[in-house]
């Protein structure tokens, strides 16, 4: 029986260490932000992203590059979520791989957070300026303040060279030129040092004689006051004054050298400007829709009007970032990351031209694997079971028009 | 030799011993407050002490010093009150100054690449040596508390000026007015930390005009003699010996 347990007790050390080597040898990068494992409602119903651009695949170092797009604000947002009134346009990229050289809403420089009204469209921009080689994931992002992160689509962009070539130049309203990435860090380094030798000099006077054993035999026998000496006061009276002359010598001599600082900026940016979209010529009614689990389809049945004078057909079917296209209608052709994206996902049974004045009821499907591998198959959990999304319409000129759509769901299990 | 007999032999080897016994003692207390002082200071004080661009003429000079006398307070208390040592709150801030470098230079730059001028650490060095020195002259927790308390909220912004000072430089920026910390926490980009969650120049000091730092650490020292306070008994209870037998 020993012997048994002895072999169990061996084997399993083994296992251990077998289990933590391997933990040590395969450490994946984590080369994704979570995207999939947000809730499917949140992606659906919160923040749109359509007509993204990435400028570039791949990047030197110290050259910029661009993710333009517009995001529409969904009408139907979800109670749960707090509202997009503070806001901010943020980028979602694994750390300072590059810098954000600037960020726009509508036009407007967006340092700072900003309030979004429900219902509106804005164009954005945000302008990188590669820092760190490697391939990193980048997507949009936008935060709400206690409502979280909500990211867009992402797609990876290789960034080349070396990250010591890396430069960061500002000019300062009082004329100096520095490179941010290296400014003040001698200075820094120098006055820790500084205040640190000085510390240690403080304790190191303490030091030089026996500390502990002595002091407590000395403490327990009454004899607390034999420990302190005169010259230790004088000592620590020095360090005290020396300490509060430095300090003041130094702000004074830094207030010379900086006489011009401001402090930190901060606050909401208000009225940022939206799109001003042309009005609606098409109207959809969602007569019902179901999601087939076991087909990672959504059906949709829906009335289309077109209320415009040129004739319409559905191209695109956008929800969580995932667009299904029609490719009769519409193709890609913008780069979009094709994790993203169902050319041949979206199915109208009549997908003819809808003329001016005709309504139509038509069954459309959504269907693709982006389903399942998004998690957006989720949505059948939610405690608020609805879904959301875009439908893009092309007419006669190639022009595109987005009609949001925002109904129940009924999910299928057979 | 029985359990009753003394290890050392002569005088010579027992000061030997003394001495070997206070360098690891030293050595061991060193890194066990850098630990616990760390670990406290990172949550409580968190981002007002890793970012350039939290650190501003309000809650950065209020919230570092009342959150950082806490463990000065209590060590103080043990190291002054059981062996007359007059080190304690030095001895506090230099392990936290070492342990947050560490951490920013491994961590913050080695790790995931911010430059150093955004994440460098706070010095809480002058502060830590006045509350020292005034312990060591009056013998008196109360007066400590409130001049060394006084003095360590005080002391902060001054002694970081010179660090900070570079990095309050105004720029024009895609005609929006910034300072470069600012820049900088633009610039270098934090997934996790939305511009909203910054908790910087939020207040009602506006009475005060640009004066608001002055205002914020005489703010600070008053609450930090309170957290003297409460911290040094903390101090007492967790360095007395009554549990131990024989004591």
């Amino acid at each position: 029986m020993k012997l048994i347990k002895d072999k169990v007790a061996k084997l399993s050390f083994v296992a251990l260490l077998i289990t933590v080597t391997a933990a040590m040898f395969y450490a994946p990068a984590a080369s994704a932000h979570g995207e999939k494992s947000q809730a499917a409602f949140m992606r659906m119903r919160t923040i749109h992203w359509y007509d993204l651009n990435w400028s570039k695949d791949a990047v030197p170092v110290n050259d910029t590059m661009t993710v333009t797009g517009k995001f529409h604000v969904f009408a139907g947002w979800p109670e749960t979520v707090a509202k997009p009134e503070v806001s901010f346009l943020n980028i979602g990229i694994p750390g300072p791989v590059f810098i954000r050289a600037g960020s726009w809403i509508g036009g407007q420089l967006v340092p700072r957070s900003v309030s979004l009204e429900l219902g509106e469209t804005y164009e954005f921009k945000v302008l990188l300026k590669a820092r760190r080689p490697g391939d990193w994931h980048v997507h949009s992002m936008l935060n709400v303040q206690d409502g979280g992160p909500i990211i867009g689509p992402g797609k990876w962009v290789t960034i080349t060279g070396s990250m010591s070539q890396f430069t960061n130049p500002i000019t300062t309203l009082t004329g100096q030129t520095i490179d941010l990435e290296h400014w003040n860090i001698g200075n820094i380094y120098f006055w820790h040092a500084f205040w640190y030798a000085i510390g240690l000099a403080y304790i190191g006077y303490w030091v030089k004689s026996p500390v502990f054993v002595p002091r407590l035999i000395a403490m327990d026998a009454g004899k607390a006051d034999s420990l302190i000496s005169a010259t230790d006061k004088k000592v620590g009276l020095g360090f005290a004054i020396a300490t509060l002359l430095i300090v003041a010598a130094t702000m004074q001599s830094t207030n010379e050298q900086y006489p011009i600082t401001t402090p930190l900026q901060a606050g909401l940016l208000r009225g940022i400007k939206s799109i001003e979209m042309p009005a609606r010529t098409v109207a959809v009614k969602v007569d019902s829709a179901t999601y087939r689990v076991p087909g990672r389809a959504m059906q949709m049945t829906l009335t289309i009007t077109n209320n415009g004078d040129s004739s319409v057909r559905l191209g695109e079917f956008m929800t969580a970032s995932v667009r299904f296209l029609d490719p009769a209608v519409h193709e890609d052709d913008t780069g979009y990351p094709d994790d993203l994206l169902a050319e041949e996902g979206l199915t109208v049974s009549d997908n003819s031209p809808i003329a001016p004045g005709q309504t139509r009821t038509v069954d459309v499907t959504a269907s693709d694997a982006a389903w399942e591998v998004y998690r957006l198959a989720d949505l059948i959990y939610d405690p608020d079971s609805r879904f959301a999304g875009l439908l893009f319409f092309t007419d006669e000129s190639g022009n595109r028009q987005m009609v949001t759509v925002d109904a129940p769901l009924i999910p299928s299990f057979i | 030799m029985s359990a009753s007999q003394s290890a050392v032999r002569s005088r010579a080897e027992a000061v030997k011993v003394s001495r070997t016994f206070d360098w690891l003692i030293c050595f061991t207390l060193f890194f066990v407050i850098l630990g616990g002082y760390h670990v406290h200071f990172m949550l409580v004080a968190g981002d007002w002490d890793f970012w350039s661009d939290w650190k501003d003429r309000r809650l950065w000079v209020t919230v570092l010093p009342i959150m950082g006398i806490t463990f000065p307070a209590a060590v103080q208390a043990v190291l002054w009150w059981r062996y007359r040592i007059a080190f304690g709150a030095t001895l506090c801030v230099l392990g936290l100054l070492f342990g947050e470098w560490v951490n920013r230079y491994f961590n913050f730059w080695g790790w995931t690449y911010f430059p150093i001028n955004f994440v460098f650490p706070s010095q809480l060095i002058p502060g830590a040596i006045v509350l020292d020195v005034v312990l060591l002259l009056s013998n008196s927790m109360q007066l400590t508390a409130v001049v060394g308390g006084l003095g360590f909220g005080l002391l902060f912004y001054p002694g970081n000026w010179p660090m900070m000072a570079p990095l309050h430089l105004p720029v024009e920026y895609n005609g929006m007015m910034m300072t470069l910390a600012d820049l900088s926490g633009y610039h270098y980009v934090r997934t996790g930390m939305p511009e909203y969650i910054r908790m910087v120049e939020k207040g009602t000091l506006r009475t005060f005009g640009k004066d608001v730092a002055p205002v914020s650490a005489f703010f600070s020292g008053f609450v930090s003699i309170i957290v003297y306070f409460v911290w040094h008994f903390f101090g007492r209870w967790f360095g007395n010996t009554a549990f131990t037998k024989g004591s």
